[in-house]
């Protein structure tokens, strides 16, 4: 049984990395609960009370988030974050039409609301509505054009769409936003590989490993489709190459397969003597 | 530890010095002499006590911590930068399978 103190720990760790780990976020919150340690949070509490109803949420503990929905309405009477939490209680149990009627409802009182917008796209994506959750979409990024989540569900949704040349069109906003993130410079990556566009993908491949540092495991899994567009390379005759694009992909396989053990390690080695 | 020691030391030495001003300055006006310039030995203490406290300050100082880019993006997962929360879709099998996986609808009598 944990305690009070590592519970505390792991949300705010979850908070600060906005993840999206709802059995341990819901878990840690009935610890606090159980041992009333409410008040420890202090400011942070109504955020942790948002987290923890988006949690219970997701793993099917509706009462729950409903009595988070009412201290945190009561606490905040008219606010657009608690209306979008509202919401997101009418997605999960009522008719998706409920919350799309709800949602627009809300807009036409604040068209700015961002929060409410991009809840109304995913319930037109859920529905398989695609073509109007792609045309809303791309209004929301031309409104917003900061907003990298955003440009990433573009993308997403693009790439679910099978048209991989406008999501790496949304990738590269992406990669102007947040320039330092390794993890969107790989997506980029491997999303120019299936688009059959390989030196884009190798220089992707490239940035990658750059940004990772070379003497340890890298946290995005850089190495096997890195090896199959330096293969590709190879043996596409119209590009001059050398076999150094693919030492550099097998190093990197095996650097990352080095600190670990076990079947699946053993496996991507022995596809590497192919 | 160490730099605890050594920072009490030095603030001792100091306090030291400047009771020792004190009472020779107190010591001078008893006496009715003009006011001489400070014995070396309580200059050479305070300067001890100053030196002693620099050395204790950066003994005790707190574990350096990573500041590039690199370092803070090795402490983040995939999972987390494609979570995507403001889009997220909220009607999952985790309504139907509970939080544990045994304790939803679907939960049977023998788990």
């Amino acid at each position: 049984m944990m305690d009070v103190a590592s519970a505390l720990q792991r949300l705010a760790n979850y908070r600060t990395k906005n993840s999206r780990a709802s059995r341990e976020i819901f878990e840690s919150g009935v610890i606090v609960f159980r041992n009333d340690a409410l008040h420890k949070l202090g400011d942070d509490s109504w955020q942790f009370l948002e987290s923890l109803a988006l949690a219970a949420v997701d793993v099917g503990r509706v009462d729950v988030a409903e009595a988070c929905l009412k201290h945190l309405s009561a606490k905040f009477p008219e606010s657009p974050r608690v209306q979008c939490l509202e919401g997101i209680l009418k997605e999960a149990t009522e008719d998706p039409e409920v919350a799309l009627a709800f949602y627009q409802r809300l807009l036409e009182a604040d068209p700015s609301s961002l929060a409410v917008w991009k809840r109304q796209i995913s319930v037109l994506r859920r529905l398989g509505r695609t073509e109007t959750a792609v045309d809303e979409l791309s209004k929301l990024v031309d409104t917003f054009y900061t907003d990298v989540e955003a440009w990433l569900e573009l993308a997403d949704l693009y790439i679910s769409l099978y048209q991989y040349t406008s999501a790496l069109q949304a990738l590269s906003h992406v990669l102007l936003l947040a320039p330092q993130n390794p993890f969107y410079v790989l997506q980029a990556a491997e999303t120019a590989y299936t688009a059959e566009d390989i030196p884009l993908a190798i220089r992707f491949f490239l940035m990658t490993i750059d940004m990772i540092g070379d003497d340890e495991v890298s946290p995005p899994p850089t190495g096997i489709t890195f090896e199959l567009s330096a293969a590709r390379l190879e043996t596409d005759p119209r590009l001059a190459t050398s076999s150094v694009l693919r030492q550099l992909a097998r190093e990197v396989i095996e650097t990352a397969q080095a600190s670990q053990h076990g079947a699946e390690s053993q496996a991507s080695l022995i596809w590497l003597r192919r | 530890m160490l730099g605890q020691l050594i920072l009490g030391v030095a603030m001792v030495a100091l306090f030291h010095a400047a009771f020792s001003t004190y009472e020779h300055l107190s010591h001078l006006k008893a006496l009715g002499r003009p006011e001489t310039s400070l014995p070396s030995s309580i200059v050479l203490e305070s300067l001890l006590a100053l030196f002693l406290g620099i050395i204790g300050a950066c003994v005790k100082a707190p574990a350096l911590k990573e500041i590039t880019w690199a370092s803070e993006m090795k402490t983040r997962t995939i999972d987390d930068m494609d979570a995507r929360m403001g889009f997220a879709n909220f009607v999952t099998r985790g309504r139907v399978l509970g939080q544990d996986g045994k304790s939803g609808p679907l939960a049977t009598a023998k788990s």
